[in-house]
């Protein structure tokens, strides 16, 4: 689930719509949480990975996204909250109007401890409308970029990993051992961009934990598309009566981190608003179809997404 | 050396195609168009759900037998290809890059055709008609407060030990327990019903493993489920038989399934029965009695006498005047409308009767020597299939309040529950705001009222999200 601005907006000081333009914004102070290995316990709505995190009083569920950039909040529960910056108008970067950044204080994940987080304010009713479960926010990858997650969607759990001086995880701190996939990532503008291919044809994917499906770029792929065989062509409708079309399909094999994933479904769609979005183009989107294939741990720091087979370790 | 691949590839597709087709047709894609091969012998069947997945909306499949294209046609696809028994269209995709979406999310979440999860909600059980527990021992259990008590036995290493269920919405934050001696423990209000839960242990799930009752979770595991009981049934007496037990229309008549316990001169049992109408009998060592102690029955078709209970809450209705009327019968959604059922009593002033309803929101109508008329002292209606009922929520949870508009004639509301329609409830105008109650399931709930042709969001209420009208929803959670 992606789309958001990139995070610029955030650099200028800007109080309820009057911008001081030599003053800047310091970066988000780094979380602090008296652990090695923290275990939060994850919840689901459809394919979305549900964590339940509270702002100062008020608690609830979001959705752990690496397609998010940041923190996003719902504006349906947060539209009160003061404007550090106006977001640029629908359209070009994909947020809905009325979109404005904020910053929050004191976000706890259990033991982990934000005491300031930037964060969007933007319409989320899509991801709620038809989940029946109160969303309050996204959690988008710059809460955890000086740590490692892995996810556990076979036992529900979210394991959040502080790191040592190298980068790793320390050993004993290793919920899974002995990775069947591990691949490098490009860490752009907050988003994880992998390396892969798609019936052998080299592809950047970004890894959105918020996409509930794969999707992959129609122009960009369209020489994959011959004799794919399609599962259905629907048309979705959103906020303002806007459609899409969309094509459902199967593609044969997937191959990331050397790994091939065979029996793939993909959404094909146009990804060029997406792209302006992570501020980067994109062939594809993995999603939780290819994230349901097995454990998977995100290392920002090391920069390196692995992937294990469930074996009750 | 391109031209031989292209017409290489194109020999590969038709190829393709042509075993594709002496199946039921296909579905696939070609660089630029779907291609659609529809098999003139495939059944109906085949060929509504091979038109549903190409997205082809009302097609008539007995048309296209008959050379009828034209719904097809209407949706953009060319026929490209005619044999004897296939016709293959083409569609272009160009439609794909028309208004591309800005979020993954804004095609995804709300995308069904790839949902690992079932229809319905996981985690939250479906109303059954009644339940009784199954511990294989007893570690939860109902306090006299009136709390329900869950015991977790062991795990006093654990740092933090939490109780998460379909009762707090399945919050992982909620439901704290405390230590004690021998384990953990935590207090929950609960109102009868059935609930699934798991325990929380240093932030993994786990189910309750002295309970026997599971339900699937929906995600590869399985969720404890416990019945909070409301309901004792007791015979006393019978002190030399062997076996009793209870069956009604609650569970099938099923004369094996509920065993009494004896327990000192009385047998009984405890369990969770679902509001309404029940009629039940004891089956004491083969033979079947009605309660000896309600008085109660109803007599069956085969001529069996049945005790009746019934369950949900005393709705008083009146109907003033009509003196001279012979007959006043009430009808509603909570008898099906069967017309000549409940009967009215005549009193002093008109019509009256207490009569016990299931928790609900309900039209009705009264009866009066065979004329339908809705309840003149009551203002709140509802529009159900262009019949205009008067309106009775029973244990409402929720009451929507409009303050001001003194001058309007007629307010309704509107909503994701009643699928918005503009008729759907007329409010009541009493004092200085218009109001009405109903009883609502767990869950969000967008909303708008109508004020003379009019909709707007309630001003009173801060949460609202904007809509395919360029206009705002108010949303309402039921927690």
């Amino acid at each position: 689930m992606a789309g958001w601005q990139k995070g610029e907006c955030s650099s200028l000081v800007s109080v309820n719509g009057i911008t001081f333009k030599n003053a800047v914004r310091s970066p988000d102070p780094d979380p602090s949480g008296d652990f090695n290995t923290l275990i939060v316990p994850i919840k689901r709505a459809g394919n979305l990975i549900i964590v339940e995190a509270q702002i100062d009083s008020v608690a609830g569920n979001f959705v752990l996204d690496t397609g998010a950039p940041y923190l996003v909040l719902n504006a349906t529960y947060f539209r009160d909250m003061p404007h550090i910056a106006e977001q640029e108008s629908a359209g070009l970067n994909g947020s809905a109007p009325g979109s404005f950044t904020t910053e929050v204080h004191n976000f706890n994940i259990l033991d982990l401890h934000y005491p300031r987080l930037t964060a969007d304010v933007t319409d989320l009713s899509a991801i709620e409308n038809g989940k029946n479960i109160k969303i309050l926010g996204l959690l988008g990858t710059r809460l955890f970029n000086k740590l490692a997650i892995t996810v556990d969607l076979f036992r529900n759990t979210l394991y959040i990993h502080k790191l040592n001086d190298d980068g790793e995880i320390p050993l004993a701190e290793k919920a899974f051992h002995d990775p069947w996939m591990v691949t490098p990532f490009k860490y752009m503008n907050d988003i994880i961009f992998i390396k892969g291919a798609a019936n052998n044809n080299t592809m950047w994917f970004a890894f959105d934990s918020g996409a509930e499906t794969n999707l992959m770029d129609y122009d960009r792929v369209r020489k994959l598309l011959p004799g794919m065989q399609v599962i259905s062509r629907t048309k979705t409708t959103g906020v303002g009566g806007s459609s899409s079309e969309v094509i459902y399909a199967r593609f044969d094999t997937l191959t990331i981190g050397g790994r091939r994933f065979i029996k793939n479904r993909v959404l094909l769609t146009n990804l060029d608003k997406m792209g302006k979005a992570y501020g980067h183009s994109v062939d594809g989107i993995l999603g939780y179809d290819f994230f349901i294939r097995g454990i998977f741990t995100i290392n920002f720091v090391k920069k390196e997404f692995e992937m294990y087979i469930y074996t009750n370790q | 050396m391109k031209k031989c691949r292209s017409v290489f590839f194109v020999f590969l597709l038709l190829g393709c195609i042509a075993a594709r087709a002496q199946k039921r047709g296909s579905l696939i894609l070609g660089k630029d168009h779907l291609v659609l091969v529809i098999d003139l012998h495939s059944s109906k069947n085949q060929l509504d759900s091979l038109l549903k997945a190409a997205g082809v909306n009302g097609a008539n499949t007995a048309a296209i037998y008959k050379g009828d294209y034209s719904t097809l046609k209407k949706d953009g696809w060319k026929l490209t290809r005619r044999l004897k028994t296939t016709l293959q269209f083409n569609r272009s995709l160009a439609a794909l890059n028309a208004n591309p979406p800005g979020q993954p999310y804004l095609i995804t979440s709300n995308f069904s055709g790839d949902k690992d999860t079932q229809a319905g909600e996981p985690g939250y059980p479906a109303d059954e008609p009644y339940g009784i527990n199954r511990f294989s021992a007893i570690t939860v259990r109902e306090l006299p407060s009136g709390a329900t008590r869950f015991f977790l036995p062991g795990y006093l290493g654990a740092k933090r030990v939490q109780l998460s269920g379909s009762f707090n919405r399945w919050s992982t934050l909620k439901g704290v327990m405390a230590k004690t001696d021998s384990g953990w423990v935590a207090d929950v209000k609960l109102t009868p019903g059935v609930y699934e839960y798991k325990y929380i242990i240093n932030g993994r799930w786990q189910h309750d493993k002295t309970n026997l009752l599971q339900h699937p979770d929906g995600f590869n595991d399985i969720n404890s489920v416990y019945y909070r009981y409301n309901r004792t049934f007791l015979l006393p007496g019978f002190a030399n038989a062997h076996k009793i037990t209870l069956a009604g229309s609650f569970n099938k008549w099923d004369a094996n399934g509920i065993v009494l316990q004896k327990k000192g001169s009385n047998w009984e049992t405890k369990l969770y029965l679902h509001d309404g109408m029940h009629t039940y009998r004891f089956l004491v060592d083969g033979k079947w009695i009605a309660d000896p102690n309600n008085p109660a029955t109803v007599k069956d078709a085969e001529g069996h006498i049945n005790s009746v209970i019934n369950l949900g809450e005393i709705v008083n209705f009146k109907l003033n005047g009509y003196s001279n009327a012979k007959k006043v019968y009430l009808a509603g959604g909570f008898n099906n409308w069967k017309p000549n059922e409940i009967s009215l009593k005549k009193t002093a002033t008109g019509w009256a009767l207490p009569l016990i309803i299931p928790a609900g929101n309900f039209g009705y109508k009264f009866i009066v020597d065979g004329q339908w008329i809705t309840d003149p002292l009551n203002p709140r209606h509802v529009s159900e299939g262009g019949e205009y009922n008067s309106f009775v929520a029973v244990k409402p949870n929720y009451t929507f309040a409009l303050k001001g508009y003194t001058n309007s004639k007629v307010i309704h509301i509107a909503g994701s529950f009643n699928n918005w329609d503009p008729d759907g409830f007329t409010m009541a105008h009493t004092g200085n705001e218009w109001t009405i109650s109903l009883c609502l399931k767990p869950g969000k709930y967008l909303y708008k009222y109508i004020i003379d042709g009019n909709w707007i969001a309630d001003p009173a209420n801060k949460l609202y999200e904007p809509n395919e009208y360029n206009s705002q929803n108010s949303v309402l959670w039921i927690e």
